[in-house]
């Protein structure tokens, strides 16, 4: 549709304004901060290298001590290596005589050591006796020397040069996180364009082309709506009156012909009847009168689900990358069960109880109403989210990780089921597409952020913003509309029951599909990135931010990949080979790890993940419709759907489990490795499987 | 033209009011926590150097609870940084054995402590209390026994004054940033809604002029023009049919 | 009524709190300690473990005194006084109290007592336990030689090399594995290994004769190092023979063990007796006071050694210790010049090492 991308274009470029204003802007704070730090640290760094090179001085005198001559120290250099190890901000360091020849020496030496050396100031301080040190800045390095005396008698000077470039390297990291700022800003951009701007103007503009296209058609009936009052509320308006006059002048019309008509003669009758054909004519062509009574308004509802939904998630997206080490730090042990499972138990319970709880819930915000009900579950989650932020111990930390589940379930289904009743069968795709929207982008910005904020402000308060976000759900959920919509032909939705389940789960074409392709996807979904990155990047030493940097290369990979995957399979209807493809990559992305286990490998994995999934992922429940028609005739869509999905989400409760049974048994990479062997061994089976002539599209036999 | 106008334009502050606060957030944060490390490192150098004697004086067969030469060591350390407040040894159930102060000897440490060293995987661990930070080495004998624990008092002072400084001129820089951006984004997005607005505009326009049966001018370069393009045209073509039956009605006698 | 019932609290509390005092002072752990040559001081960081963890134990020290006639009567007093625990020092002690684990005498070994070791070199290969993880027997104990690369590294350390010489006894097992041992070491840590095995005269008895001049063959083929390994025959003869041909040469030696350092090798990583004393004794707390049954405790040793160093011999082979080796390792300097090194010290708590113990000898 012209208007839909014309508004998208809009967006982009305010976007792109937005954008460049921010990064000028982050290019000034951190600038800034450059100076302070540059201001700051060095003072404290020569201070710090002070009491190292005492430390140093003290080993030395002490050797000395024992009678060994001090030109013929043994394994000075060595010392000074394992002072650069500890502390990295250390470029060189010397001894020199009294002289101020280098006796022992190791690191990068600046230019004009040598000189600064022999500087008489510089000599003068093998003669104190005292604690002194001196700084001064020569070439790249703040050189501090101190005295290396043994009461009363002079030895000589060591020095201890600090890289001047030392503050870029702490800034570079900061500026990591400044990147993932800026892209988190861009997504917040367009979800927020799309809020405060967006979900007016774009149902505004959608109603004009619908009406244009209306017109197109033929269609003149004239809607009684209710036009908001700004440009595109009054640009409709002057549409309407246009349509109004149109179908005054047709009812005049027609009343004019009916009135001649029935007083005519039967010649008369004759002359009238080419008027009477154009008429007709015209009646086959368009349509004039008023429109049926419209979902009115439902548009503009649909969009105002979006923000409280993207809060919502936000605040549990926020966890995902330190709530594993939020767990180890609280962990009590659990006799008979290892720590590595004990910490995977509160992801799997969360998974299980959104899993369990979904078919339910969806039937019980049905009656309860969808407000009500995704109310209820921010309520919940809110809680959970605090008692989590205070949680005393791993026993009650568990039973606040269950209450966030049962609200995140809660608000899920409910705002699921708030879009169904909202969208018809032609706009259902578009309404769903809003929906998955707001989750991905707060996948997006959630896992990063978290991450940061974990790491500067401590885990606890961190779930504090998160009780926060959820918070602000409630009071944007608060404002939803309190009428609710009843579809016509809504009927009540449930959970499947027993029969099905075992009748599907013993189904060898749904198993093929859901066994094979839904559930090892999940299970290494949930394993690899709510579980093992988390918990492998903390232990190699990196930080909580790391992790959520990870994660957010995973989301970032589906927001891009999703759509077009979706469209491409959606177009040559061999959704079965973009499911292997997809399949094989993920099953791929774990064995890189055999390569090298640095950070860098891993994004590596992140990235090959988040592409396997997305290429699979909207293919995988296409298929079930393609392919289990015949169990869909006999159970119904619902079943075989409630069956798949229920599935699906055991295999999100099953990744974190299956991940810390192969941590015990391998350590970190090797769960990596096995996990994708796993996913790829089954990557492999499905293309098997669906190899034969009974899984080749019939692609005229579904519309 | 007013509302759309404001609403893009709080989007832009709204989003580089996050976009500064988190960037002056990181920094501050940043800085605290490097500030932190490097004084903390320093006191662990010294830290360091009593664990070595303590572990000389264990291999050699003396006992932990019997260094006769420790709290001397720890007077001796102590005055080699003026940051330290105090150092204590103290054992597994949190008594304190050795300390600088006389009367610290016999007393119980926070049980903060003993929590935070339990819970450090390697020998080094800290506390943050709001006055005073510990940092801690946990000493171990010949076979991997913890005997006990090593606690250097430092002051917290330092490490808040600088961190008072930087997040104070971190702050100005991002208030002044953000200001800046509250100037210039207004007048930067408006280049962008101008058009936008022009096309509305235009569209206003021509739709304003739906029923003039004179064709006036297209308003060309508008997104627009194809769908005015065929309201107009679809608009005809109905009136068209509509004069076409007048036309037949009206000769009709 | 609630008078009563506080009253009865009262009591109540008050009994509990005597159980618990009298469970306390009553009954100390029974020990039965049999050594092989009186009192080291193994046994006094025995002692001191407890006496530090405030665990009452009364210690029977038996001493066999080189004596393997007198085990029948101590094994019959064990029989008598059922002891808590018994300690032995010495592979020869342990087998005979215990036997080998595929040879057990119920009318002769003790079967029915914990048994702690301390001081067997090689507990799987003098058949003490199957495996060092988990015994599998009412045994459990602790060995003493540093792991073979430990020492190599320690070695690297003081000095890199790539070369490695040894002497070792072909007619002693334990020296002939740990011979094996350094040959695979130097497989992955890159050097080459000259391994010289001690004569046997006609009677295929091992003789000192030839020692000095494989010491200077040794040199001669440009070994960096002597390394000495836990030799019983070596320990006899390194002190007269051995080190002073090396020192001639200017080949410094790495020791093994305390009882080699103490011939006057330059360095060594050794168990501390008192240290292995006192982890013997957290074996035995771990069977007396936690109740874990000895078939689940590992046979292990120190985690840490100590790494000593002869402060005049590094001196007059003109190789000062590394700096960093200042930091742990043990010096040892002889008794008059160790006053004035521990004044010059700039770290005043180091202690001048004290010669190590008096009494030398290995274990068996």
């Amino acid at each position: 549709m012209l208007e839909k991308n014309y508004l998208w274009r809009i967006y982009w470029r305010l976007a792109g304004v937005i954008m460049v204003c921010v990064v000028v802007a982050l290019a000034v704070v951190s600038y800034a901060s450059h100076r302070v730090f540059d201001r700051e640290l060095v003072p404290e760094t020569e201070q710090k290298a002070a009491t190292v090179g005492a430390s140093v001085r003290a080993l030395v005198l002490k050797a000395t001590g024992y009678g060994i001559e001090f030109a013929q120290l043994y394994g000075v250099e060595q010392t000074f290596a394992e002072v650069f190890e500890e502390n990295p901000e250390f470029a060189y360091m010397a001894i020199t005589n009294t002289d101020g020849n280098v006796l022992f020496a190791r690191g990068t030496e600046p230019i004009g050591a040598r000189s600064h050396f022999r500087n008489p100031v510089v000599l003068q301080i093998a003669h104190e006796t005292t604690d002194l040190s001196k700084a001064a800045r020569v070439g790249q390095q703040y050189i501090v020397s101190m005295p290396i005396n043994d009461a009363g008698k002079p030895l000589g000077v060591l020095h201890v040069g600090i890289d001047a470039a030392f503050v870029d390297h702490v800034l570079l990291e900061v500026l990591l996180d400044v990147v993932v700022v800026l892209v988190v800003s861009l997504f917040f951009t367009l979800e927020l364009l799309n809020f405060m701007a967006g979900a007016r103007l774009a149902s505004g503009l959608g109603e004009f082309a619908r009406q244009v296209e209306r017109m197109r058609s033929g269609d003149f009936t004239a809607t009684a709506r209710i036009r908001a009052n700004d440009e595109i509320g009054r640009l409709l308006r002057r549409i309407d009156s246009a349509i109004d006059h149109l179908n005054v002048r047709y009812e005049f019309l027609v009343g004019e012909l009916q009135d001649k008509l029935r007083t005519a003669s039967a010649p008369r009758r004759e002359a009238l009847k080419p008027a009477q054909q154009a008429l007709e004519q015209l009646g086959k062509r368009l349509r004039f009168g008023s429109a049926p009574e419209g979902s009115d308004g439902d548009e503009m509802n649909l969009n105002r689900v979006r923000a409280p939904l993207f809060a919502f998630i936000l605040a549990e997206e926020l966890t995902r990358s330190y709530l594993p080490s939020y767990v180890n730090q609280l962990i009590v042990a659990i006799p008979g069960i290892s720590p590595q499972v004990v910490i995977g138990l509160p992801i799997m319970l969360f998974m299980l109880i959104v899993a369990i709880g979904q078919p339910y819930l969806g039937s019980w915000s049905e009656r309860v109403g969808r407000r009500k009900a995704m109310l209820v579950g921010a309520v919940v989650a809110t809680v959970g989210f605090t008692g989590t932020a205070l949680a005393y111990n791993l026993y009650d930390l568990i039973l606040w990780r269950s209450l966030c589940a049962l609200g995140y379930a809660m608000v899920f289904v409910a705002a699921q089921g708030y879009v169904l009743d909202r969208t018809g069968q032609q706009n259902r795709a578009q309404g769903f597409a809003l929906f998955i929207g707001a989750i991905m982008v707060a996948t997006v910005c959630g896992p990063s952020i978290g991450g940061i904020l974990a790491d500067n402000i401590g885990f606890r308060a961190s779930f504090g913003v998160s009780a926060l976000m959820a918070l602000a759900s409630i009071l944007a959920i608060a404002r939803l509309p309190t009428t609710e919509v009843k579809p016509a032909v809504a009927k009540p939705t449930r959970g499947p029951r027993m029969r099905e389940i075992m009748a599907l789960v013993t189904n060898r074409r749904f198993m093929t599909l859901t066994g094979l392709a839904a559930m090892p996807a999940k299970i290494i979904l949930t394993g690899v990135c709510f579980y093992l990155v988390p918990l492998y990047i903390v232990s190699i030493g990196n930080t909580s931010a790391m992790a959520g940097r990870m994660l957010m290369v995973y989301a970032v990979m589906m927001v891009l990949i999703v759509p077009l995957s979706a469209s491409l399979s959606d177009a040559t209807m061999r959704r079965d080979r973009y499911v292997s493809v997809g399949l094989i990559i993920s099953g791929l992305s774990g064995l890189l790890l055999l390569l090298s286990d640095s950070f860098l490998v891993l994004f590596g994995v992140v990235f090959l993940l988040g592409l396997g999934q997305a290429l699979s992922i909207a293919a995988q429940s296409a298929l079930v419709a393609e392919h289990c028609q015949e169990e869909i005739r006999i159970y119904g869509h619902d079943a075989v759907y409630g069956v798949y999905r229920l599935l699906e989400r055991l295999g999100n409760a099953m990744g974190p489990l299956i991940a810390s049974l192969l941590v015990i048994l391998w350590g970190y990479q090797g769960a990596f490795v096995a996990l994708s062997a796993l996913v790829l061994f089954c990557g492999i089976a499905f293309t098997i499987a669906t190899h034969g002539s009974e899984w080749t599209p019939a692609a005229p036999a579904h519309p | 033209m007013g509302t759309i106008r404001v609403r893009f334009i709080i989007v832009a502050l709204v989003v580089s009011f996050f976009a500064v606060g988190m960037a002056a957030f990181l920094n501050y944060f940043k800085y605290k926590s490097t500030i932190a490390g490097i004084v903390k490192s320093r006191v662990l150098v010294i830290g360091r150097n009593i664990e070595n004697s303590v572990q000389a004086s264990l291999s050699v067969g003396m006992q932990f609870m019997e260094l006769g030469t420790m709290n001397a060591l720890l007077q001796r350390e102590k005055a080699s940084d003026r940051l330290i407040r105090g150092i204590d040894v103290f054992d597994q159930t949190g008594q304190i054995l050795y300390s600088t102060e006389r009367a610290r000897v016999g007393e119980k440490v926070a049980s903060t402590w003993t929590e935070a060293a339990a819970r450090s995987k390697t020998t080094e661990w800290g506390t943050e209390a709001t006055e005073e930070y510990v940092a801690g080495i946990s000493l171990k004998n010949n076979f991997d026994l913890t005997v006990g624990f090593l606690a250097m008092r430092y002051s917290s002072e330092e490490i808040e004054r600088a961190a008072k400084v930087a997040g104070r001129e971190i702050l100005l820089a991002s208030i002044f940033s953000f200001l800046g951006i509250a100037l210039i984004a207004p007048l930067a997005l408006i280049v962008v809604i101008r058009r936008f607005e022009r096309d509305l505009r235009a569209l206003e326009a021509a739709a304003s002029h739906l029923e003039d049966r004179a064709e006036p001018a297209l308003p060309t370069g508008s997104a627009f023009d194809s769908a005015i393009g065929n309201l107009r045209s679809s608009l005809r073509d109905a009136n068209a049919a509509l004069d076409d039956l007048r036309a037949k009605l009206d000769a009709a006698p | 009524m609630i008078r009563a019932l506080v009253a009865l609290l009262f009591v109540a509390f008050a009994l509990a709190a005597d159980g618990d005092a009298q469970a306390q002072t009553t009954r100390p752990y029974r020990i039965y300690a049999i050594t092989f040559r009186g009192m080291t001081d193994v046994e006094k960081g025995f002692q001191d473990y407890f006496a530090a963890r405030r665990i009452p134990v009364q210690i029977t020290f038996r001493d066999l005194n080189r004596d393997s006639t007198r085990m029948p009567g101590f094994l019959e007093e064990i029989r008598r006084t059922k002891p808590d625990l018994i300690y032995t020092w010495g592979t020869g002690n342990t087998l005979a109290v215990a036997g080998t684990y595929d040879n057990v005498d119920p009318s002769v070994h003790i079967t029915d007592i914990p048994i702690v070791f301390t001081l067997v070199a090689a507990p799987v290969l003098a058949k003490v336990v199957r495996d060092l993880k988990n015994s599998g027997r009412n045994v459990t104990g602790v060995f003493h030689v540093a792991p073979t690369e430990a020492q190599i590294r320690a070695m690297a350390s003081y000095r890199p090399f790539k070369s490695l010489g040894i002497l070792y006894t072909p007619t002693e097992q334990n020296s002939v594995v740990v011979v094996e041992e350094v040959r695979e070491v130097s497989k992955r840590l890159g050097f080459s290994v000259i391994a010289k095995p001690l004569k046997l005269d006609a009677n295929k008895k091992v003789t000192a004769e030839g020692a000095q001049d494989m010491v200077r063959e040794l040199k001669q083929q440009n070994a960096e190092w002597l390394y000495l390994p836990p030799d019983t025959y070596l320990g006899t003869i390194a002190k007269n023979v051995v080190i002073p041909a090396a020192m001639q040469v200017g080949l410094p030696a790495f020791a093994s063990t305390e009882q080699l350092m103490e011939t006057g090798a330059v360095a060594g990583l050794v168990s501390r007796y008192h240290a292995i004393g006192q982890f013997t004794a957290y074996k035995a707390e771990q069977i007396l006071v936690n109740k874990v049954s000895p078939a689940k405790i590992p046979v292990e040793t120190l985690t840490r050694f100590a790494l000593q160093v002869r402060m005049d011999v590094a001196e007059q082979l003109k190789m000062p210790p590394p700096l960093p080796m200042f930091n742990y390792a043990e010096l040892i300097v002889p008794k008059a010049e160790a006053a004035a090194a521990a004044a010059a010290a700039a770290t005043p708590a180091t202690p001048a090492a004290p010669a190590a113990p008096a009494a030398s000898a290995t274990p068996k």
